[in-house]
């Protein structure tokens, strides 16, 4: 009997777009499902919290991620965007490094309708002419990854579990939805580019804090957390990665560049992580390499850096795990609790020069283990 | 903006025949008449925005992307007085109880076919008659927790009864979310009023989903299943879960074992005790009832067959839907109640009788006909409208399965003003409003009013082109 309904799960889509774990794929346990569910049917008597379904805690760990994203992806194309201006009095040159810098970011700089795009020869043009509009709306309306549809994914995610999310966080979300919709859209882009990718990213920061406000902390916003995390660890990762490199290959070193123009450059990088004004306060201004990458990757107190997200996120996983099987260990939880003693006990040495690349690498494979690990345990049944 | 205002020659819920409103309406007339267009348009507008922001929407199939479309909304509220009222409520509960004995017999004694008030071949070939459930025994015998029942108007203002659904009635979520927007954009019409509330319909629907848990435990799991997001009614399911506070679950979050419901949750199974079901019998349980469906349980019927898991509705309650079954309630009521019906029904021409079918082909140009198991406006001829050629097809469509037809005169609906660009006009209405049935029945206190919106359409259905209006029943007007 159960045999059928089993398989008729197999088919079921998510919502989700797991492609980039899937890349390093690590199964998280190898005990079997059958082992598990026999498992939990004698758990399940004594479980004191109620519990979740499958599906929706999975649909809320994408509604979140998809919210975080299209909130990191609206203010790296803005920050861009406006840093363009600048570039174009000092080094021309720079502008189409610049863009395909933020592709690489978005993993998009091997995607097939990319590549058409470039080989149209449209980014250098169009980047010349400062803004590079027609580019910005490209990455807000148009790409496969774009804030649209990383919104459209996050409501339509939230749209199938309204009844487990706040109204207000409904709202929020539905508001900012119809915000990127009607005819119209692609053109605002194009004519309000501040505007618009402000309004991205302030109504991401507000549907969080509005979750935080309105939701019982409890295993759906613990999912919720862990999801934002883990996508903003992800992403600083890439940003910083990115940066690097193209200050590293401007001319092998970092300061063989124009002192304005690597000036600008580091800001624009800590712009897009969120952090400039944390870090000015913290370092007076001191553009320093060593201290950048130390800032936005082992700073303890900064909620915009990579150490910081990974303890939130090993937070939230503990609390999943604690409440759904207090007696096992959590996969996931040891992944993110390892690469968190990591973090915490790094030296200088390991982020700076070439190491930095490694280190970065080692900890996006940690991030979409732990993505992996998350699926198996909790979304798959 | 009540100048051109016309009564067409049928029952006005506003107005009496010399165009005065009636008491009960004074307030609103008072203040509908004192608005200037701008500021009703602006509420209009409000309305609109909080109904998209909410995201209150249901989907349009025949749209290929399926879009999401707002409900229209009409301002102008329906008002139903306490007296009235309280002819309707009685006569609701009278016939939801009847309704149900009837479910009762049908799958056990069938003492009402061995009597021969109904036609046993009647019940036999009707579709949605489930032999699965001969002889099972259902929590507290009833069969029909929630029912919606259609309600209109004649032209002299009687309610009639014009169809039952008691299976899965859609639209409460819109009954109460109407209510909610009028507060908000409205609030002065409610001020010379005393309307009762309807705000306890999640909480009642909860307390009749409670007893249907097998051990009467305190803490049953109950869940709602719905197809999932892209059914229509996606939105009011989602709703009452939320009202309720309980899971919703798709067919693919349940699993049958052993003949136990469970659901899958980030812990493991957990056992499910009461379902209340927003899908068809059909697509209930593939194993025992349509084999293609993905949006059922597999085994999910023998679960309930042990008396594992509870249904709501329970299954098989689509013989009383069946339009050809109709025209007997009547007799129903007066067979196992002893009493007379409260609330009549239009006078129904069934074709399996042999005088009544001849009536019918020989009048079909006056009269509606529907096929027995349409719904939402489908499958039937309107014989006033239709041409020589319709009515002669739809003639030999009879002819050749007379069970599958039932004919009726044309109602003339009430109407209601709405406002219509810049000035009031007259709209048909019907309303359905929603009984529960728990322990006892109970009637939500007004319901949905769905109102046609094209000029002269007697169709109400949100298919095709229908609104909807907050009904408020009203204690004496001060």
């Amino acid at each position: 009997m159960g045999c059928g309904g089993r398989a008729l799960s197999k088919e079921f889509q998510r919502l989700g777009d797991t492609n980039t774990q899937r890349l390093s794929a690590l199964g998280a346990s190898s005990q079997s499902k059958a082992e598990r569910i026999v498992q939990s049917v004698l758990v399940q008597q004594n479980t004191a919290g109620r519990p979740m379904l499958s599906r929706v805690a999975e649909a809320m760990y994408w509604m979140s991620r998809y919210v975080e994203r299209a909130e990191h992806i609206a203010r790296i194309v803005l920050i861009n965007s406006n840093m363009l201006i600048d570039l174009g009095e000092l080094a021309p040159e720079m502008q189409e490094k610049q863009w395909i810098g933020v592709l690489r970011i978005l993993r998009l700089d091997q995607r097939p309708e990319v590549q058409e795009f470039l080989l149209a020869d449209k980014v250098a043009k169009e980047s010349r002419c400062l803004l590079g509009n027609s580019f910005a709306s490209f990455m807000a309306v148009e790409s496969s990854k774009s804030i649209i549809h990383c919104v459209t994914k996050a409501r339509e995610n939230a749209r199938s579990i309204r009844e487990n999310i706040s109204a207000e966080m409904w709202e929020t979300l539905n508001t900012l939805y119809w915000n990127l919709t009607g005819d119209d859209v692609r053109y605002r882009f194009e004519e309000y580019p501040q505007e618009m990718f402000l309004s991205v990213t302030m109504g991401s920061m507000l549907f969080q804090g509005v979750a935080d406000q309105t939701l019982p902390h409890a295993q759906s916003w613990q999912f919720t957390q862990l999801a934002k995390y883990l996508e903003r660890a992800d992403m600083i990762c890439r940003i910083v990665d990115t940066n690097f490199d193209i200050l590293q290959s401007a001319d092998g070193s970092y300061s063989a560049m124009d002192t304005p123009l690597r000036n600008i450059q580091w800001m624009g990088m800590l712009r897009s992580c969120c952090s400039i004004e944390a870090y000015q306060r913290k370092h007076l201004g001191d553009l320093d390499p060593q201290k950048l990458a130390g800032f936005l990757l082992l700073d303890a107190e900064s909620p915009r850096n990579v150490r910081y997200s990974v303890n939130a996120a090993r937070t939230a996983i503990a609390g999943i795990a604690a409440s759904v099987h207090p007696q096992q260990v959590d996969q996931a939880e040891r992944i993110l609790g390892r690469l968190n003693a990591q973090l915490e006990y790094a030296e200088l040495k390991h982020i700076s020069g070439p190491a930095l690349t490694g280190f970065l690498r080692e900890i996006q494979d940690h991030l979409a283990d732990a993505s992996i690990a998350i699926e198996n345990a909790y979304f798959l049944h | 903006m009540f100048d051109k205002y016309k009564l067409n020659g049928i029952f006005d819920e506003m107005f009496s025949a010399d165009l005065t409103p009636r008491p009960h309406y004074e307030p609103v007339y008072g203040q509908l008449a004192g608005l200037d267009q701008a500021d009703f348009e602006r509420r209009r507008r409000m309305a609109d925005l909080s109904f998209r922001n909410q995201g209150i929407t249901f989907t349009v199939y025949s749209d290929e992307s399926g879009v999401e479309r707002i409900f229209p909304f009409d301002l102008v509220p329906r008002i139903v007085p306490a007296a009235e009222w309280q002819t309707i409520e009685k006569g609701l509960e009278q016939r939801i109880i009847a309704l149900n004995m009837f479910c009762h017999d049908v799958y056990h004694e069938q003492r009402i076919l061995r009597e021969g008030l109904v036609p046993p071949e009647l019940i036999y070939s009707a579709q949605m008659f489930r032999r699965e459930m001969i002889h099972v025994s259902v929590p507290n015998d009833v069969y029909i927790h929630v029912c919606g029942t259609d309600l209109i108007r004649d032209k002299d203002g009687n309610y009639l009864v014009l169809e039952d659904n008691a299976r899965t009635p859609s639209g409460v979520s819109y009954v109460l979310e109407n209510r909610t927007i009028m507060k908000r954009v409205f609030p002065g019409l409610f001020e010379s009023y005393r309307v009762r509330s309807i705000e306890d319909y999640p909480y009642n629907l909860l307390q009749c989903l409670k007893e249907l848990a097998q051990y009467h435990s305190d803490d049953p799991t109950i869940v709602i299943l719905t197809p999932g997001i892209f059914n229509s009614a996606y939105f009011e399911h989602s709703f009452l879960a939320r009202q309720m506070g309980v899971e919703l679950v798709e067919g693919k979050d349940l699993i049958v074992d052993n003949n136990f419901v469970y659901m899958r949750t980030t812990a493991g199974m957990r056992r499910v005790d009461v379902i209340y079901r927003r899908i068809d019998d059909d697509f209930l349980d593939p194993l025992c009832f349509r084999s293609d469906s993905i949006l059922g349980v597999p085994g999910m019927m023998n679960a309930y067959r042990c008396g594992n898991v509870a249904l709501a509705n329970a299954v098989g309650t689509g013989v009383c839907d069946d339009k050809a079954v109709y025209p007997y309630v009547p007799e129903m009521i007066k067979f196992y109640l002893s009493e007379e019906p409260i609330l009549n029904n239009v006078h129904t021409y069934k074709c399996t009788d042999k005088d009544d079918l001849k009536y019918v082909l020989e009048h079909m140009s006056e009269l509606v006909v529907k096929s027995t198991n349409g719904s939402g406006g489908y499958g039937m001829l309107m014989g006033f409208e239709a041409s020589p050629d319709e009515i002669a097809d739809f003639a030999r469509k009879i002819k050749s399965d007379p069970r599958n037809f039932i004919a009726q005169h044309v109602v003339q609906l009430s109407q209601h003003p709405s406002l219509i660009d810049s000035h009031f006009e007259g709209r048909r209405i019907d309303l359905r409003p929603y009984i529960l049935y728990g322990k006892k029945p109970v009637v939500m206190a007004g319901g949905l009013t769905r109102v046609a919106l094209e000029k002269n359409s007697l169709v109400v259905n949100s298919s095709q082109g229908g609104g909807s209006k907050d009904t408020w029943v009203v204690e004496d007007v001060r």
